[in-house]
């Protein structure tokens, strides 16, 4: 009998899905050392999700190396979940963008951010399934993608960190039920394992008060 | 350098996408995988401008190209069809899916080369999700401008609602052995 047989099913759930990644972050560790700089700035980051999830309905923290799953629950309604999962991520690049004011430039910390709402298995302080892999598809999205996408933005004006990117699922839902972010495509892609075109967003706060990819500063 | 502004443009839109390369990769492994699509793209590219496409642009197993002439359109794409004849390099691959539409694009030159953008382009993508393997799915804009030949063949009309899109009406062509043929022909008389 194979080990996976006497496992109970997973539960399944909705879950908005986050994947965070700091970027350079091995960069980082290499130039400037694991104990000195990297681990710090890695439990900073957790320390700094851990007190914008909480009120956000965070559910899932999962090291992914140099960065973080994430996901959010809302039991009333999935796609509040969604909408709590991007107001968490605008709250922690907001803060992150103020702790950056304050340490010293290796110590920065930078982030490429993705959001996405599905099913999911749920396993001890893990989840599973194809909307995991989608959700992490969409954060390797990055420049160098765009060529190969239809009707993308220039490359030139895609962020290089501090951005928030969307699922069309994603997108719909800030539509209809939000208002303090704007949704700006940025071209439908191709997803390696996942059939047909995807229109990919990235979510902009309103009026781009605070861009914060605008404002910070490329490692 | 200065970059030319981008022109508007009613163009043939053209959709290949390789059938079954998923498949292909966990058959043969991705080192044969990515050299047969790497031919592909080679073959592709080549037909592109013999069959005087404005631009042609890859994306993984996928490509799109457009064309101001739509009688150069069903030449080439027979031509692409073509490339899947036994003994070929290509014989490898289970077959391709192609869309064809008409529309009003942007044509613009941009930091990685020309490229085509617009509503119309979203159209042609989403269409080749509907076609089957060795077909053609070509939209009613598109058929209007075909030569008659073509507008014979087409099957029966169908209407499917396109993501942010809304309902667009197609035909479907069979790519079956005939065209094979016809595309052997028209290389027997080409060659020197």
């Amino acid at each position: 009998m194979a080990a996976s047989d006497a496992e109970p099913m997973p539960e399944v759930v909705t879950e908005a899905i986050v994947v965070i990644d700091l970027v350079e972050s091995t960069l980082t560790s290499n130039l400037f050392g694991w104990y000195a700089v990297g681990r710090q700035s890695l439990r900073d980051l957790r320390s700094l999700i851990g007190e914008v999830g909480k009120v956000c309905g965070l559910r899932c923290v999962r090291s992914t190396g140099d960065g973080y799953l994430l996901t959010f629950y809302d039991p009333q309604s999935a796609e509040m979940a969604a909408i709590r999962a991007v107001e968490a991520v605008f709250e922690l690049l907001r803060r992150i963008f103020v702790r950056n004011q304050e340490v010293s430039e290796e110590r920065a910390l930078n982030l490429r951010c993705a959001v996405h709402l599905g099913e999911v298995d749920v396993v001890p302080n893990d989840r599973e399934g194809p909307h995991i892999s989608m959700a992490f598809r969409l954060e390797a999205i990055s420049r160098a993608s765009l060529p190969a996408a239809l009707n993308p933005i220039p490359p030139e004006q895609f962020p290089l960190q501090n951005y928030v990117l969307c699922s069309e699922e994603v997108a719909g839902i800030l539509s209809r039920r939000a208002t303090q972010w704007e949704l700006a495509s940025i071209g439908l892609l191709k997803l390696k394992g996942f059939p047909g075109w995807r229109e990919v967003f990235r979510v902009l706060p309103e009026k781009h008060a605070t861009d914060l990819a605008a404002t910070a500063r490329v490692s | 350098m200065e970059v030319p502004d981008p022109l508007r443009k009613s163009l043939g839109l053209v959709f290949c996408d390789i059938v079954g390369s998923t498949r292909l990769v966990a058959r043969v492994g991705d080192l044969v995988a990515a050299a047969v699509i790497r031919e592909f793209i080679d073959h592709a590219d080549r037909l592109s401008r013999q069959h005087h496409s404005l631009m042609i642009k890859f994306s993984g197993d996928t490509f799109l190209a457009a064309f101001e002439n739509m009688n150069d359109v069903m030449p080439f794409i027979v031509s692409i069809e073509g490339l899947l004849t036994p003994n070929s390099a290509l014989e490898r691959l289970e077959g391709f899916r192609f869309s064809l539409h008409y529309g009003n694009v942007l044509y613009m030159d941009t930091s990685y080369g020309n490229d085509v953008l617009g509503e119309d382009v979203t159209v042609a993508a989403h269409l080749s999700e509907v076609a089957h393997p060795n077909e053609l799915v070509i939209s009613q804009a598109a058929l209007e401008r075909m030569p008659a030949d073509y507008q014979f063949r087409a099957g029966a009309s169908e209407v499917r609602p396109l993501k942010r899109v809304g309902d667009v009406e197609f035909r479907r062509v069979k790519l079956l052995e005939e065209n094979r043929r016809l595309f052997k022909l028209i290389q027997s008389f080409s060659r020197p």
